[in-house]
């Protein structure tokens, strides 16, 4: 038989077999337009993105970015038919001026919806030879897959214009991306103007998420290294992503874990801190800063720990009013204080907080969201207590920390001086500018809390809640609970609404992963930083202003809501519904922007550094 | 109170964890004493007449309008508690004493009302604010007899009554532990 020689031809045969080679395609896009597995971008992010983050016409992207920080981008690769494939970021040109981390993402499939989005964000090799269909991710028919690709400029990078490229090869074919990427003479500033904190509860749920660890620690996994290993992977993943996080180490009935807190011997006033191992293990390389060697933010110590003070630690609440109870608290946190100095962890802000709610029932007052005025009383004498346990010139930050909601504007008042760390539930807190003005004022720190955006929601959601927190002149945000993955978060998630960083077990890898959404959100906190550089010597609100005006239309001091008329009525008598109703439709000016709409704000940024106007 | 330190002191020097044998021996006996320390009196001044209102007014605008307006008289709450610690300090092991309350007005529902630092029940989901009535509960409050219950794996729970002055029972406290204690589990 005579071969098939003409080209034709072949095309002509393969088509007739169904494998024609697809045009194989290389494609750029911003972090803003997730892709999906078949080379478009997925539902959420098509609509209204802007000029900015439109997929770029031909295999090319400009960026611009400050040092000290990352800029980001995505690639779908569509290799020319089913089978392996290699992709190859190349800027070796730009020398150590940018150090490209490539990322490999996960299509998650929604549970009711079937639809498919990409989150999870698996650290790969550079080049990375993969096949699509992914083997893995095991969706039908995928034609596409998407990397994540962070590019990071260290603050020794030379200001100026570099390139690089990316590689698509397949079936002999090859296909190639320009990414131009300008290198300004900005900065980001090592120190967050908005601290972004990432919440989670207690440590069995590192047991779930990592059973081969578990298992290979054998039957003492809570008391092994591999556990604080695990716990300090958290810790480090958040860091690198300008953020913090936080584990809450007690119950809602006051039992601790462990691995939180000094062991304690003794009762009444032989009660002491018998034992410092676990909490060293555990804490040490938090507060000294040495679990974050090597990361390319450098070591520094945590800013906020929880503490795991609560009515029945360190002093049993069989005491409460007595003055035996005085006696076990007043010990127990003056040893922790004499510790923590000799330690030398300063820098770190320890906070007296209380989780609580007496639905739960363990105790009979709300530490957590108080309702009703007679619960100041435990405040008040918490505060006291803490207040005589610590020397009055201790370098050692304690602060007294409350979740407000009902309360709020009363307990800013009723424990001023007494309470000095809010974090304040955002629909409340919205139409209280007078009660952050009177808080920041004294001294207070004052963080807003919520939840982060499901997967489903626009790429930009991830944005609205530390973006209004930072026009509100907050200095934290927190996102309530980011560590627990749906059920089965790869084939039948829905939405992933509690989970920021994935286990990385499936993946072999003995830490957690990185999603897109937290990608964005470090991106976003870059921004702010310089943003409020660009703002500084400007009249208090002229930055937060030239970014509200961009998004729509208002400045800064009309993004708070009006007083709703429920607000005066005692807190106990209003509802959820009331709330809703009265603030809600006020907040949707600051709502549900179209994926990208921050591109803008990044343009209007970058051209004032550009012209001069930072350096 | 005398009576009571030397239940203490001679329950105190049993073992760090008892085995199920053990476990349920110590669980009756905590049991037996709760049913004459605890003073059902005081336990039913616990609730606030408005919390027990708004607890079974259905709001459809607001599910959360019970577990929001959930409150408790603080007095009597702090005494119980205290005499359920207490009992719970008859071992030298993990051991919680719940108390649980039916409603006067609607005798088919319970709520936990007072629970403790483990946080261990069979009967207790997280955040249900009540519960339908328990058949082995049902069977304490009508008969005033004491019933061990193991229905949740190594758990082991002792349910015994609560006596008001009238001789009424109006409560009924758990005692519960485990044969294997898990401590990281409630630390959340």
């Amino acid at each position: 038989m005579k071969p098939m020689s003409d080209p034709r031809k072949i095309l002509f045969f393969l088509l007739v077999l169904g494998l024609a080679p697809r045009g194989q395609e290389l494609r750029c896009f911003s972090e803003y337009q997730r892709p999906d597995p078949f080379g478009g971008v997925v539902a959420p992010d098509r609509s209204g993105a802007g000029p900015e983050a439109a997929p770029a016409t031909g295999p090319a992207l400009r960026l611009q970015a400050a040092r000290g920080g990352y800029v980001s981008f995505q690639l779908s690769a569509s290799p020319s038919g089913p089978g392996p494939y290699s992709l190859r970021l190349d800027f070796a040109g730009a020398g150590n001026n940018l150090q490209a981390d490539l990322f490999k993402a996960w299509f998650h499939r929604l549970e009711k919806s079937g639809e498919l989005i990409p989150d999870a964000l698996q650290p790969v090799s550079n080049p990375y030879a993969g096949a699509v269909p992914d083997p893995d991710n095991r969706v039908p028919g995928q034609t596409a897959q998407a990397f994540w690709v962070d590019l990071y400029l260290p603050l020794s990078a030379r200001p100026g214009e570099y390139r690089g490229t990316a590689t698509l090869e397949s079936g002999g074919h090859r296909s190639e991306a320009v990414i131009q990427v300008t290198v300004l003479p900005a900065s980001v500033p090592g120190t967050d103007v908005l601290l972004v904190d990432h919440n989670s509860y207690g440590t069995s749920w590192i047991a779930d998420l990592y059973p081969k660890i578990r298992e290979g620690a054998g039957t003492d996994f809570f008391g092994s290294d591999a556990l604080y290993r695990l716990i300090h992977a958290y810790h480090r993943i958040f860091y690198e992503h300008r953020g913090t996080y936080h584990q809450l180490g007690y119950g809602h009935g006051g039992k601790v874990g462990p691995e939180f807190a000094p062991e304690l011997a003794g009762t009444g006033k032989t009660r002491r801190v018998a034992l410092w191992d676990r909490f060293d293990r555990h804490y040490a390389p938090l507060l000294d800063g040495s679990a974050f060697a090597g990361s390319r933010r450098g070591p520094a110590p945590i800013p906020f720990v929880y503490l795991t003070i609560n009515p029945e630690w360190p002093a049993s609440f069989l005491g409460w009013g007595e003055p035996g109870y005085e006696a076990e608290f007043t010990r127990v946190v003056g040893e922790m204080e004499k510790h923590f100095r000799e330690k030398g962890w300063t820098r770190t802000r320890f906070e007296m907080f209380f989780n609580f709610k007496k639905r739960y029932k363990g105790f009979p007052w709300d530490g957590d969201e108080a309702r009703f005025p007679k619960e100041d009383a435990f405040f008040l004498e918490m505060g006291r207590l803490l207040k005589k346990a610590l020397p009055a010139e201790t370098p050692v930050q304690f602060v007294f920390r409350n979740d407000a909601s009902w309360r709020m504007e009363e307990q800013f008042r009723t424990l001023a001086g007494v309470v000095n760390f809010w974090i304040c539930g955002k629909s409340i807190l919205s139409f209280l500018p007078e009660s952050v003005r009177a808080g920041r004022q004294r001294g207070d720190i004052i963080w807003s809390y919520s939840g982060p955006p499901s997967m489903k929601e626009t790429s930009a959601a991830i944005l609205e809640n530390p973006l209004l927190a930072w026009i509100w002149g907050l200095d934290g945000y927190v996102h309530w609970q980011t560590v627990t993955p749906d059920r089965d978060p790869w084939f039948q998630s829905d939405g992933e609404a509690i989970c920021l960083v994935y286990p990385g077990e499936r993946f072999g890898l003995s830490e957690p992963i990185p999603s897109i959404r937290l990608k964005i959100q470090r991106n976003f906190i870059q921004d702010l930083d310089l943003l409020e550089q660009l703002g500084r010597g400007r009249p208090p609100d002229w930055i937060r202003t030239e970014v509200t005006r961009r998004i729509n239309g208002k400045p800064a001091s009309e993004w708070w809501t009006p007083r709703p008329p429920f607000a005066d009525m005692p807190p106990f008598e209003w509802t959820n519904h009331s709330i809703g109703e009265g603030v809600d439709p006020s907040m949707q000016k600051y709502r549900n922007w179209p994926p990208g709409y921050w591109l803008e704000i990044r343009r209007f940024l970058y051209g004032q550094i550009e012209g001069g106007k930072q350096g | 109170m005398k009576i009571f330190l030397a239940l203490l002191l001679c329950l105190g020097s049993a073992a760090a964890q008892a085995g199920p044998p053990e476990l349920e021996k110590d669980l009756q006996e905590i049991a037996r004493v709760a049913t004459v320390m605890v003073d059902g009196d005081v336990c039913e001044r616990i609730m606030t007449e408005r919390a027990l209102k708004k607890m079974f007014t259905v709001d459809p605008k607001d599910p959360w309008a019970g577990s929001d307006n959930f409150d408790v008289n603080i007095e009597p709450y702090i005494q119980t508690k205290k005499t359920l610690i207490r009992l719970s300090r008859l071992v030298a092991y993990p051991v919680d004493c719940n108390l649980w309350m039916p409603f006067r007005e609607n005798p088919r529902k319970i709520q936990v009302l007072i629970r403790n630092r483990y946080e261990m029940s069979q009967y207790w989901t997280f955040g249900q604010l009540h519960a339908d009535m328990f058949p082995e509960m049902k069977e304490v409050l009508d008969t005033g007899k004491r019933i061990a219950v193991q229905k949740k794996g190594d758990i082991l729970s002792v349910l015994t009554p609560v006596y008001n002055s009238l001789g009424d029972i109006v409560g009924l406290v758990e005692v519960v532990s485990r044969a294997r204690f898990n401590a990281q589990e409630n630390v959340k």
